[in-house]
């Protein structure tokens, strides 16, 4: 930081929308936060509070509206990684700015009723392929999930938790997937053991998240639990309901990242077919076992 | 000495509100006494020929400067700068080629909705363009003929999109406040109203007790009349009945003569106390009915007289009279009054009048609307002119608590004003009445 | 995306104060750079709107315009291939007699009668025409367009353009080649002998070879013409030498005795090819004419006088201005006080989406219209703004391919104020001087205005 012998200038106020998941943390008595991490489109803000998303992503309009996003209508300002800021009591202090919100976007937003048997069966294509396909994790994931079997589930979603490089590890991002489609669409589809496994799933997933994998995707994580998600997420679960096409849904959702987007379009896909064998088998055995 | 200083610039147009906002800082430089800035429509000239400017014959395409002061050249050097921060749109490079009609901005870019607040006998050609091109629109402009609002609804009907309007205020989709709308949080509430500041309220109060909006989608005041026969509030009903996120349709309209089909999902008809129908609503939706928020005044004056209206929204006026059932109610947000001149909602000059004429010993009810596109700071506007009032203020401030001229804050500074403040437009009026 | 789908994005127009409000919500938004209609056409404008063919009618105009596919089809004598009256000449723009015509418009009047031996020497010329002896009637009446002053005789050869999609044709003049041509009013001995010329040997060896290669599509040729640096009305160096490179062996071939003089005659002139790119133009713009209901412009065409403008759903009413002065580069010694107001029926290649509205495509002759490469990519961005469609053929390749601005619409017009870019030759005001300049023009607006109101009578509302 560099010392200036000027007055301290005055703040620049600025405005700009905000995920309503972020509402609670925005709202509570001011809190200290430190940068975490600068990008061209994003700045993300570690803040000192038990609630989530205790990551806060500040963002600009070409960037992806993450469930934990704040979407600035001005530039972002200039920092470092281990500025200090703050947030609470409506405002966030970071750099030179002022932020509050304006407006606020439901990152959850609910799906239109749909019947079981009229789902898509698969999400094809998902380019670039995911990053971890055909890992064993995975599989075992899938398979216990269109089972029902929880222990299954518990198993791989603990295997998968963290694993991978990058700020999002693609096993977050597939659990993502997964966590969201079973929760809106098990839900909209009136597949009550889906939601009753997203419980599960929520559970041991958020139990350590934050021990156990990068803070931006603990955060990720958590609001995934609750079923909140990008709007690119929405409009696949949007588009499986029969509103809007499918395909060109998938595909924008693809192109997230290097391998996030296609990360949680495997989660999606994961989440389908459950929801479909859920719904085709009324009592699976293991299931019942488990309850 | 004072010297006028008339001039018309060719070629030059802004929106009526910015060149507002300009005279009002150019009239405000030192040495300056009264600046009109001003499209020379014949309306504007008479306003300058009234202020004893002498015009030169001027065409309605002009730019009329008018000045009057020591200084008055000086705040031609100043209008320059002004002019050229209000620019509609400073192309980044000279082959950027800015949209001109809402056609070609709709050709290059996916909108998925059009606001029209362009002068009404204009206003058409905008809206058309929208509908043509497959888009909803809001045509927030009055003064559009009831035939042309009906053509605009029958093609929209064609073409699958909503007209809402005309002379409609408020709408909010999705969150984004277009118009004279409130920050509000997402929810199951979808609203249809013929009536923008009486949505603003119902909205307000819902958001106040925690519960969200999906959409407010606004349909303009002679949507349910016998001529244009609820073609958007149907539209819009439907719409909200198919839309996941809705779960509880309510339909805000002073005593619709048509009454639109009424939906699959549960329905509220507003009443004409909309209080009474937000705890109507939460009720529907198993939500626990909050206090509603009310600063009482720090001391009373003595009430000898009578009780006075002063409002710059219809609905909330009316519903005010109605509650109170006594004292002279005057919507100042009205045609009559609003003619070449902004909406009461953000030019505080009539109310202000108006306060300064009350006699001692009355109950003067007002209301303050905060939101998107109002006044920036209602309280700065009015607390002086309440402060020095004779008479007792009652104040009903419609507003979110996520506005941003933050609610708090307003309610503080009216309260230090001395006036009694509350969110609930139907309780400011009881307790108005309560003092007589 | 249906509106309810999410946070939209947002287009306004009008009060700023709503604008900024959005972007103090951080939604992305289109503002359109809104002002006020052409004064006093406010409410001829929403009449006209709201009668309920217009967009359908539009639709199917600017489709007919744009699916027409010109191909030159032969070349004939005037006399044979249009009806013209006896004792007629055809010339540009709208109506005109000769008490009002200019002198270019005279001077070519008088070439043309001592071309057609029905006068001795200018002198009788001059008397046979300011006594109505000879009859006068735009080009445009008779499926025809002339460059300049446009004057078409019955003994001149036509190019014969048909549009293969519709079935019409169109007709043109030869082109003379640049200096002094009867296009601009000359007449003097040099002009009436390459006519004679013309007459002789250009016009039969042409038909011949025409016969031999069979038609020649001439929506292929302006497209890769664009494509090469042409606009089609200031600049033809590419699409003559396309044209030539079709032609040149069928002519060898039909007429080896006088192939070279030929080819020579066109080689030497690079705007060979304007007046096939006219009529082919022409073919475009009278498939959209006449449909009830449609504000598309279907001529724009001046007289030396009037600038006048045609409309689809108002048949063959004239709507006119005076003509104005071009603004441009002059030749030699000659300024702003030689020239002539603006003339010709070569404002069809406007109309048609080419000349000023593909300037874009054009910038070797930017410098004759007003400077910079910018300025031409500007001036064809903003003819999108008063035209119906991009044309699917006619392509732009600095604008990424984007198809040229097409299809004029008179409520546009009135409703943006932005008139037609039209890039011209400049005419000496003095019959006999021929061409002084060459630059932009812009029409009269109450042209345009005066159809709009034409329109009003004719919409069918509710």
């Amino acid at each position: 930081m560099t010392v200036s012998t000027h007055p301290r200038r005055a703040r620049t106020h600025v405005t700009g929308a905000a995920s309503a998941a972020v509402r609670p943390v925005l709202e509570s008595p001011r809190r200290r936060a430190r940068v975490l991490a600068a990008f061209p489109t994003g700045i993300y803000l570690e803040v000192r509070t038990d609630l989530e998303p205790s990551v806060i992503a500040i963002i600009t309009g070409e960037a992806t509206r993450l469930p934990n996003s704040v979407l600035l209508a001005a530039d972002l300002p200039h920092v470092t990684v281990g500025d200090d800021a703050s947030v609470g009591e409506g405002t966030i202090e970071l750099g030179r700015l002022s932020l509050r919100a304006r407006r606020w976007w439901d990152p959850a937003p609910p799906l239109a009723p749909v019947d079981p048997v009229r789902l898509a069966v698969s999400l094809d294509p998902v380019r670039p392929a995911p990053g971890l396909a055909g890992h064993q994790a995975i599989e075992l994931l899938a398979e216990s999930c269109a089972r029902g079997w929880l222990l299954g589930v518990v198993t791989a979603a603990e295997q998968l938790v963290g694993l991978g490089p990058g700020l999002t590890p693609s096993g977050d991002d597939v659990l993502a997937g997964l966590l969201v489609t079973l929760r809106h669409l098990g839900k909209s589809a009136g597949v009550e053991r889906a939601v009753w496994l997203a419980d599960w799933l929520a559970a041991t997933v958020t139990y350590d998240a934050r021990t156990r994998t990068t803070p931006i995707s603990a955060t990720l994580l958590h609001c995934a639990a609750r079923g909140e998600s990008c709007p690119e997420v929405t409009g696949v679960l949007r588009a499986l309901t029969g509103r809007g096409a499918l395909e060109p849904a998938v595909s924008r959702l693809c192109r997230l990242g290097h391998t996030s987007g296609a990360d949680l379009a495997q989660g999606v896909g994961i989440g389908l077919a459950t929801i479909r064998a859920l719904a085709a088998a009324p009592v699976p055995p293991a299931l019942a076992g488990a309850r | 000495m004072s010297t006028d200083e008339v001039v018309l610039r060719k070629g030059v147009y802004r929106d009526s509100v910015t060149l507002m906002r300009i005279s009002k800082t150019l009239s405000d430089l030192d040495g300056v006494e009264v600046a009109v800035v001003a499209m020379a429509t014949p309306l504007n000239l008479d306003l300058a020929r009234d202020l004893g400017f002498e015009l030169p014959a001027a065409d309605p395409a002009d730019l009329l400067v008018a000045v009057r002061g020591e200084r008055a050249e000086a705040a031609h050097a100043e209008l320059d700068a002004l002019l050229s921060a209000n620019a509609p749109l400073a192309a980044a490079s000279d082959s950027e080629q800015p949209p001109l009609t809402t056609r070609s901005a709709a050709r290059r870019t996916e909108a998925g909705v059009v606001l029209v607040s362009v002068p009404g006998e204009h206003a058409y050609a905008e809206a058309v363009d929208a509908v043509e091109a497959g888009l909803s629109v809001m045509v927030f402009s009055d003064g559009v003929p009831v035939e042309q609002e009906i053509a605009l609804k029958d093609l929209a009907a064609e073409k699958g999109v909503l007209v809402m309007g005309p002379d409609c205020g408020t709408a909010v989709i999705s969150g984004v406040g277009l118009g004279f709308a409130n920050v509000l949080r997402p929810g199951p509430v979808g609203i249809v109203a013929a009536s923008g500041t009486g949505a603003q309220q119902l909205s307000c109060l819902l958001d106040l007790a925690g519960v969200g909006v999906s959409h407010v989608l606004g349909v303009g005041g002679r949507d349910l009349s016998p001529e244009v026969g609820g073609r958007s509030a149907n539209r819009a009903i439907a719409m909200l009945d198919e839309d996941p996120a809705t779960e509880l349709i309510v339909l805000v309209s002073k005593q619709p003569p048509v009454r639109p089909a009424v939906p699959a999902k549960r329905f509220v008809e507003a009443s004409a106390d909309l209080t009474a129908t937000a705890e109507h609503v939460l009720k529907e939706l198993g939500r626990p009915v909050p206090e509603w928020p009310a600063w009482p005044a720090w001391a009373g004056r003595t009430v000898t007289g009578a009780l006075r209206g002063i409002y710059s929204g219809g609905t909330l006026c009316a519903e005010a009279g109605g509650v109170a059932g006594t004292g002279t109610f005057v919507d100042y947000g009205d045609d009559a009054y609003t003619r070449g001149r902004p909406h009461p909602m953000i030019d505080p000059t009539l109310r202000l009048e108006a306060l300064a004429a009350v006699a001692e010993g009355d109950v003067v009810l007002m209301d303050v609307v905060l939101g998107h596109g109002a006044d920036p700071d209602p309280a700065a506007s009015y607390a002086h002119a309440i402060a020095r009032c004779p008479a007792t203020v009652v104040v009903a401030l419609i507003g979110s608590a996520g506005d941003p001229q933050d609610l708090h804050r307003q309610a503080a500074a009216f309260r230090e004003a001395g006036a009694a403040v509350f969110t609930s437009n139907a309780q400011a009026a009881r307790h108005a009445r309560s003092l007589l | 995306m249906s509106l309810l789908s999410g946070p939209p994005r947002v287009i306004t127009v009008g009060a700023e104060l709503l604008g900024e409000a959005l972007d103090a919500q951080a939604v992305p938004r289109t503002a359109v750079a809104w002002r006020p209609p052409l004064p006093g056409t406010a409410g001829a404008l929403t009449r006209v709107l709201l009668d309920p063919r217009r967009a359908a009618a539009n639709e199917r105009a600017v489709r007919r315009l744009t699916a027409a596919r010109p191909h030159l089809a032969g070349v004939r004598r005037a006399a044979e291939a249009l009806d013209l009256p006896p004792r007629t000449f055809l010339h540009a723009g709208p109506p005109i007699t000769w008490d009002r015509a200019s002198g270019p418009m005279r001077g070519a009047l008088i070439g043309a009668t001592l071309l057609e031996g029905w006068a001795a020497d200018e002198r009788e010329a001059n008397d046979l025409l300011a006594d109505g002896r000879i009859a006068l009637e735009p080009c445009h009446h008779h499926r025809a367009v002339g460059p300049m002053a446009g004057v078409v005789s019955p003994s001149m050869w036509m190019f014969e353009v048909r549009d293969e999609e519709h079935g019409g044709a169109a007709y043109c003049s030869l082109n003379e080649g640049l200096g002094k041509v009867l296009r601009y009013g000359a007449y003097g001995p040099e002009v009436l002998d390459r006519l004679r010329w013309m007459d002789a040997v250009l016009g039969p060896a042409l038909a011949a070879a025409l016969r031999v290669s069979g038609p020649i599509d001439l929506g292929a040729l302006i497209a890769q013409a664009l494509q090469m640096g042409d606009e089609l009305h200031n600049r033809n160096r590419a699409a003559t030498s396309l044209l030539l490179r079709e032609l040149a062996p069928a002519l060898v071939e039909a007429a080896p005795g006088t192939a070279a003089e030929v080819l020579r005659f066109a080689g030497g002139n690079d705007h060979f090819f304007l007046n096939a790119a006219m009529a082919a133009a022409k073919a475009g713009t009278d498939a959209a004419r006449d449909i009830p209901g449609s504000s598309l412009v279907v001529a724009m065409a001046r007289n030396g006088t009037d600038f006048g403008v045609q409309v689809s759903g108002l048949g063959s009413q004239w709507f006119t201005g005076p003509a104005g002065v071009p603004d441009g580069l002059y030749l030699g010694a000659y300024g702003p006080a030689d020239a002539n107001p603006d003339i010709g029926d070569s404002t069809i290649t406007e109309t048609a989406g080419l000349g000023g509205f593909a300037m874009a495509a054009a910038p070797a002759i930017v410098r004759f219209v007003g400077g910079e490469v910018g300025d031409a990519v500007a001036a064809t961005r903003s003819m999108y703004e008063i035209t119906l469609a991009e044309h699917p053929a006619y392509q732009i390749p600095g604008l990424g391919f984007r198809g040229t601005p097409v299809g004029i619409d008179v409520t546009l017009v009135a409703r943006t104020g932005v008139l037609p870019v039209v890039n011209t030759g400049i005419a000496g005001r003095v019959a006999g001087t021929g061409q002084v300049g060459a630059g932009l023009v812009s029409p009269p607006a109450e042209a345009f205005t005066k159809a709009l109101a034409a329109l009003t009578k004719r919409a069918a509302i509710q």
